[in-house]
């Protein structure tokens, strides 16, 4: 019974753990239309946790929304975008927050995950929130310089922890992901 | 494992069917259209026609459906029909976007949005994309927009 009731346990926990994030909302750039390309489109579709695509005209932006339970991958979209021949120019993603306290230029876990909040007031997150990526290549050119100088860390340049992170049990090279709100 | 080959055949060959090209005599199509009625390309034949690929959410499709609304009126008159296919996944989006651009041309859908059977047929990698038709269904022209277009039909229309 222990063990069963461990297992449960178990359960839940990865699944909170795991989606985390249900939705994006990307704005791919390039010498042409983005959406008006059959490549972008079926690149985004065959990623393994894409649910739906949906271009939005009026924001020029897809709309992904991810399948149940499923964890996204960022880079995977981002690189399916450039293997399409374009760049992503905004890139925001939505997910369901509980108490989760955040801090300017800090790593944060959340949901196993490292995060790096960028020009943003400590706060508390709750509900519905969206956060946009920061990451060099998750943005044009121009926005990615503001935000690299919002902080002195290493890990803007590369997206990754540098062995100074190492103190803060952080392993050299593990996955960084830069946003803001 | 003869069905497998026979199978295999008719992928290869269809497949293989290659995109219709300028010269050409256009393939048949089939399609619904706003109103959910099958409209057939080749009840069209006799008048020059625009094959027209678009979705509501592709702007470069928008702003060539408002020259489009142009210059329709008046070469309609002459013989010159449009059957607009959208690869709109949503027929909502698709219905209120001709509404909106006010083209009241020959508007055809079918599911399946890039990989709908017509779209691949036609292996359309990007929209706009369009075919210029004379009044017999051979392919004069592909991509044509704006002056170039209406220059094309004025002179198909002569014929």
């Amino acid at each position: 019974m222990k063990k069963i009731i461990f297992l449960l346990l178990l359960v839940i926990a990865a699944s909170t753990l795991r989606a985390q994030f249900t939705r994006a909302s990307i704005q791919a750039s390039g010498l042409t239309c983005a959406m008006c390309s059959r490549a972008i489109d079926n690149a985004l579709k065959e990623l393994p946790f894409m649910e739906t695509v949906k271009p939005d005209i009026k924001n020029s932006m897809f709309a992904l929304v991810f399948k149940q339970g499923q964890e996204a991958d960022v880079d995977a979209i981002r690189k399916a975008i450039e293997d399409a021949g374009f760049f992503v120019a905004k890139f925001t993603i939505t997910g369901n927050f509980t108490n989760t306290a955040i801090k300017n230029d800090a790593h944060i876990a959340i949901a196993g995950k490292e995060y790096h909040f960028l020009d943003v007031k400590d706060q508390v997150l709750n509900g519905e929130k969206s956060l946009v990526l920061v990451d060099k290549n998750f943005l044009t050119a121009n926005a990615f310089k503001k935000y690299s100088t919002a902080t002195s860390m290493q890990c803007i340049k590369t997206g990754k922890a540098g062995s100074c992170c190492e103190k803060a049990g952080l392993a050299a090279g593990t996955r960084v992901y830069h946003v803001t709100i | 494992m003869k069905k497998i080959i026979f199978a295999s055949f008719i992928l290869i060959s269809i497949t293989a069917a290659a995109q219709p090209a300028i010269g050409d005599l256009s393939p048949e199509i089939t399609l619904k259209d706003l109103k959910g009625n099958p409209v057939s390309l080749s009840s069209l034949k006799g008048k020059v026609v625009l094959i027209d690929f678009w979705a509501s959410w592709c702007g470069p499709c928008r702003r060539a459906n408002k020259h489009l609304v142009s210059i329709y009126p008046s070469l309609k008159n002459k013989g010159f029909e449009i059957y607009g296919i959208s690869i709109d996944e949503d027929t909502n989006d698709w219905k209120k976007a001709v509404t909106a651009d006010k083209s009241h041309w020959v508007h055809v859908n079918e599911n399946g949005g890039w990989n709908a059977p017509v779209a691949t047929q036609w292996k359309i990698d990007q929209i706009p994309t369009n075919y210029l038709l004379d009044q017999q269904g051979k392919i004069i022209a592909r991509d044509l927009e704006g002056r170039e277009l209406e220059k094309a039909v004025k002179a198909l229309l002569k014929k």
